[in-house]
């Protein structure tokens, strides 16, 4: 095996792959992530965006105290689209099945 | 390793004055930003001012689709040729733009939506586009997927495609930057001035307390326009609209074109990364809000909608898992067609907006035409059909272009 | 094959079928689980350098344990209980066919792989090496069956939701409902409900402008529910997770997160191997290596861990080598805040992650939404050990406000 050091194994960006973009002069974790790929997979960067900040703060490339995380949305969980589809076009407002 | 900085930065140094300063790094401004270079062989002194990060709007939001089936001659015939600059994009560029020509499926369900395809089929044989009229079962025999019930005629053009929209944006920004143009990021125009002195240029406010002078400027901010016109007393009758849009978990490879169902305006296809992405047509309240206010939240009325939608278009999806949802601006024009040219009042401002759902695809060309307009004075029949002015003319009709989904 | 890197206790009653292969399997486990028993650990390649990837973080977040089960694509293996004659298929890889070509992609591009600019020009390679691409891309195929498998909806509006029956999320809710209070808490680990108003569904979508939560259990075989949720509070308590440790070969099939090994040997299926290596600060790994009874390592002095198919050994820096079967990796864990940030929370970086930032005393969180937010245990950065305490503490505050009776 290549020696390789991964941030987001979903998909296989490594340090190197971060240093190159860095090196592009993109510095922030939005651009990163849009530039390599990392946490656009699976995994939704639960597993690797984390491990991206720490690894820009600890290089004094990101501000403890301010850096953001990329946008949370939805879906969090997995979910299909036939169980989508059967939620109503507009959810009642009081309890119940249907 | 040093920083190139190949697609600009936050740190870009400005000139003190530009002979075009580009408002807006979308894939608009920086294809012009491209071309204005490559046409004036490096001579020009250009400016791209963007507010965020590349792709942070439209331009790195959008589903990727490229298609020439319009209902409108010249919509058809800029895009054969938009789709002819794209097929050698990736090596102009120098960057991937996984550009697939799996072609667009568009399926009609009511008499009006039948006549519409029929039309379009027929002028798109008239100026040589390759659409064919399909029935239900030939369109099944390109999707084995579709359930065809209902459906009365379906649409295929193989030469329309779907792109991975962030290359683009890098690509041209990485060239226009090559030529000699600045590309400054995470720096906004907070307001226009005309310059003082009788002289017809501007002076632009930045964020970051910096000023520049240019000769033309050109509003590519997109959704975000309206502020900035408004900061010279513009009144355009564009408005933002939410479009939201998702992808699937990535699936191994089994469709080839871009759907449409024009009965409820959904569309998929699925990209280089096995993802189907998708979207669907949303009612457009809160439209008329304050139209400076752009929302780019998530909602569970559209992935109810769309999942409907698409569980009854292509029932194999109801087994099949959502990766995430999100959201971006269209830049709504009330014809459909983009408002592009000089602005009334202001000859040197011009105007690259309105370009709704379809300013992806139109970017490689329109970037072209207008930057031949500039440095070779070069018209075009859409310049002053898009004009600006085109909404205070007596002659204005409101007609545009049909075929807008989403 | 490896051996087995988690041992049995017993002889198990079931058997799934795993490509062909039959592999015991017993009540309460999951598909990963039963995989790793057997010597199963690389259960797909991954998508450029085609390196043999496995379950990681055994919880349903890293999304390396896709497989096919029971017909379906993309099921993660770890969430999945098995059941008697299960069908189980791997993904993105060969199997039983001979050394799988697209391997030597880890060789041939030992550097790294830019795939933006990889085979840019000329465009007849362009062309091949899109579709090669295309087709390495994507994980699972369609569904074997067309109908999906239905779906409940149901929708309920309760005083109280709370995300995450862990030890903060169980306290709160037992409290809530103690006082008297109607409170629904999701998990999405399948099992441990113990109260009526307990589901076992995942929640997936917080949407503050439509005031809803939503949330799924989607399992193959069984019919998917759906829920839509409108409560007064909602409670996020989701804890935190284990980031990725930069260590040279971290990816390789053996290699476990520590927070999911710890969960899956508290539910007593499984004892593990004597050659366990857990790498991580002092602070927590090395009370995770005496309660695993295995060695410690801390990642500085971790040269890299070895092995392709499945991990063999780990070298340190100072060239000694450590033979071990299974690696844990216990980083400081981070809060899992995504739903909390979805509804709005504000979240700070801590060193190790984003954690939701409270209003004091009480746990309150400000949000745009229609509900009152609050946030209890890791999530908010509390340790683990007085999760429990500050997920009462949430509860009272909660309840205070309320009004109501204890
Ligand atoms: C969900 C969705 C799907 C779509 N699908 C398609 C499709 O399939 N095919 C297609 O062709 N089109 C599609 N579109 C439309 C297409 O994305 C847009 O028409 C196109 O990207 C517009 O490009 P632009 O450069 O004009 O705007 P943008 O990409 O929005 O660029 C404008 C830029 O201006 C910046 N800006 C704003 N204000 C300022 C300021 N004051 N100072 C400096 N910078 C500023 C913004 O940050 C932004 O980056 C879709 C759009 C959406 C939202
Ligand atoms: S998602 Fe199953 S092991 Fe990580």
């Amino acid at each position: 095996m290549s020696h390789r050091v991964f941030v987001c194994r979903c998909e296989d960006v490594t340090t190197h792959e971060i240093e190159d973009a860095l090196d592009r002069g993109l510095s922030t974790v939005e651009e990163i992530k849009r530039y390599t790929g990392l946490g656009t997979g699976p995994c939704q960067g639960k597993e690797c965006m984390c491990t991206l900040v720490g690894l820009l703060v600890s290089r004094g490339l990101a501000d403890a105290d301010a850096v953001q995380p990329f946008t949370a949305r939805p879906p969090a969980e997995a979910v299909t689209f036939g169980a989508l589809a059967a939620v109503p076009e507009s959810p009642p407002e009081k309890g119940g099945a249907s | 390793m040093t920083v190139t900085n190949e697609m600009g930065s936050a740190d870009a140094a400005l000139p003190q004055r530009a002979d075009v300063v580009i408002v807006g790094g979308g894939v608009m401004g920086l294809s012009t930003a491209y071309q204005l270079m490559r046409l004036s062989k490096g001579r020009l002194k250009v400016v791209v001012i963007e507010r965020s990060y590349l792709v942070s709007g439209a331009s790195g939001r959008n589903g990727g689709g490229v298609r020439m089936q319009w209902a409108d001659r010249q919509n058809v015939e800029l895009m054969m040729r938009s789709i002819d600059i794209c097929k050698g994009l990736a090596q102009e560029l120098g960057i991937n733009t996984w550009f697939r020509q799996g072609g667009y499926l568009f399926l009609a369900r009511t008499p009006q939506a039948e006549a519409q395809l029929e039309r379009n089929a027929e002028l798109h044989h008239h100026v040589g586009a390759p659409t064919r009229l399909l029935s239900p079962e030939a369109a099944r025999e390109i999707v084995p997927q579709l359930d065809v019930t209902d459906v009365r005629v379906a649409t295929y053009n193989p030469d329309d495609a779907v792109v991975f929209p962030w290359a683009f944006v890098w690509g041209y920004a990485a060239q226009a930057v090559k030529r000699g143009a600045v590309v400054r990021t995470h720096t906004s125009v907070e307001r226009i001035e005309p310059e003082p002195g009788g002289r017809d240029g501007f002076a632009l406010h930045l964020s970051t307390g910096e000023s520049i002078e240019a000769d033309t400027v050109i509003n590519a901010t997109g959704a975000w326009s309206v502020g900035l016109n408004r900061s010279l007393g513009i009144e355009l009758p564009n408005h933002p609209h939410r479009h939201e849009i998702m992808s699937s978990e990535p699936l191994k490879p089994f469709l080839d074109p871009l759907v449409v169902d024009l009965a409820c305006g959904l569309y998929f296809s699925q990209s280089t990364r096995g993802e189907i992405v998708a979207g669907v047509s949303m009612p457009s309240e809160g439209d008329d809000a304050d139209p400076t206010e752009i929302n780019l939240g998530s909602s569970m009325l559209f992935l109810g909608r769309l999942s409907r939608a698409l569980c009854r278009v292509m029932p194999i999806a109801r087994s099949l898992k959502v990766l995430r949802q999100w959201s971006g601006p269209y830049d709504v024009s009330p014809d459909g067609d983009a408002i592009l040219g000089r602005t009334p009042g202001f000859p040197n401002l011009i105007q690259m907006c309105g370009f709704t759902g379809h300013g992806f695809m139109m970017a490689p060309v329109v970037g072209e035409l207008v930057a031949r307009n500039l440095v070779q004075g070069k018209d075009h029949p859409v310049l002053s059909r898009w004009s600006p002015g085109r909404f205070d003319d007596p002659s204005y009709t409101g007609r545009g272009e049909t075929m807008i989904i989403g | 094959m490896a051996s087995g890197i988690l041992l049995r206790r017993g002889d198990p009653p079931w058997t799934l079928d795993y490509d062909g292969r039959s592999i015991p399997c017993a009540p309460g486990e999951n598909v990963a689980e039963a995989l790793l028993a057997a010597g199963e650990l690389g259960t797909t390649r991954s998508l450029k350098f085609r390196r043999h990837r496995g379950p990681y973080c055994l919880s349903g977040d890293c999304g390396t344990c896709l497989a096919r089960v029971d017909g379906e694509p993309n099921v993660r293996a770890c969430l999945t209980p098995v059941h008697d004659g299960q069908k189980v298929v791997s993904q993105n890889r060969l199997v039983g066919r001979g050394p799988d070509p697209s391997a030597l992609a880890d060789k041939f591009f030992a550097k790294g792989m830019d795939h933006h600019h990889l085979m840019v020009r000329p465009r007849a390679l362009n062309e091949i090496m899109k579709e090669v691409a295309r087709n390495l891309a994507g994980l699972g195929t369609l569904p074997d069956r067309v109908d999906g498998r239905g779906a409940t909806f149901r929708h309920e509006a309760p005083d109280v939701v709370v995300i995450g029956r862990g030890q903060a999320g169980r306290a709160a809710s037992q409290e809530i409902r103690r006082r008297g209070l109607r409170c629904i808490a999701l998990e999405r680990m399948p099992g441990g409900a113990k109260h009526d108003d307990d589901f076992d569904a995942g929640v997936f979508g917080i949407y503050p402008d439509e005031g809803l939560i939503c949330a799924a259990a989607v399992e193959p075989r069984a019919t998917d529910r759906i829920f839509t949720l409108r409560p007064r509070h909602l409670v996020v308590a989701t804890g935190a997770r284990d980031p990725m440790i930069l260590i040279d070969g971290n990816d390789t099939p053996g290699v476990v997160s520590a927070r999911g090994l710890v969960a899956a040997m508290s539910r007593q299926h499984f004892r593990l191997p004597d050659d366990v290596v857990v790498i991580g600060p002092d602070d927590p790994g090395a009370r995770i290596a005496r309660g695993l009874n295995a060695r410690h390592l801390r990642p500085q002095d971790v040269e890299r861990i070895e092995g392709s198919d499945a991990v063999d050994h780990v070298r340190l820096t100072d060239g000694t080598r450590i033979d071990a079967s299974l690696v844990v990796l216990a980083p400081r864990p981070g809060p899992a805040s995504e739903l909390a940030r979805q509804a709005g929370a504000p979240v700070r970086w801590n060193g190790a992650g984003f954690e939701v930032q409270r209003e004091h005393p009480g746990g309150r969180v400000p949000s745009p939404g229609p509900w009152t937010l609050w946030a209890a245990g890791e999530v908010a950065g509390v340790p683990t050990g007085r999760s429990a305490h500050d997920g009462q503490v949430v509860a009272q505050a909660l309840c205070h406000r309320e009004g109501a009776e204890s």
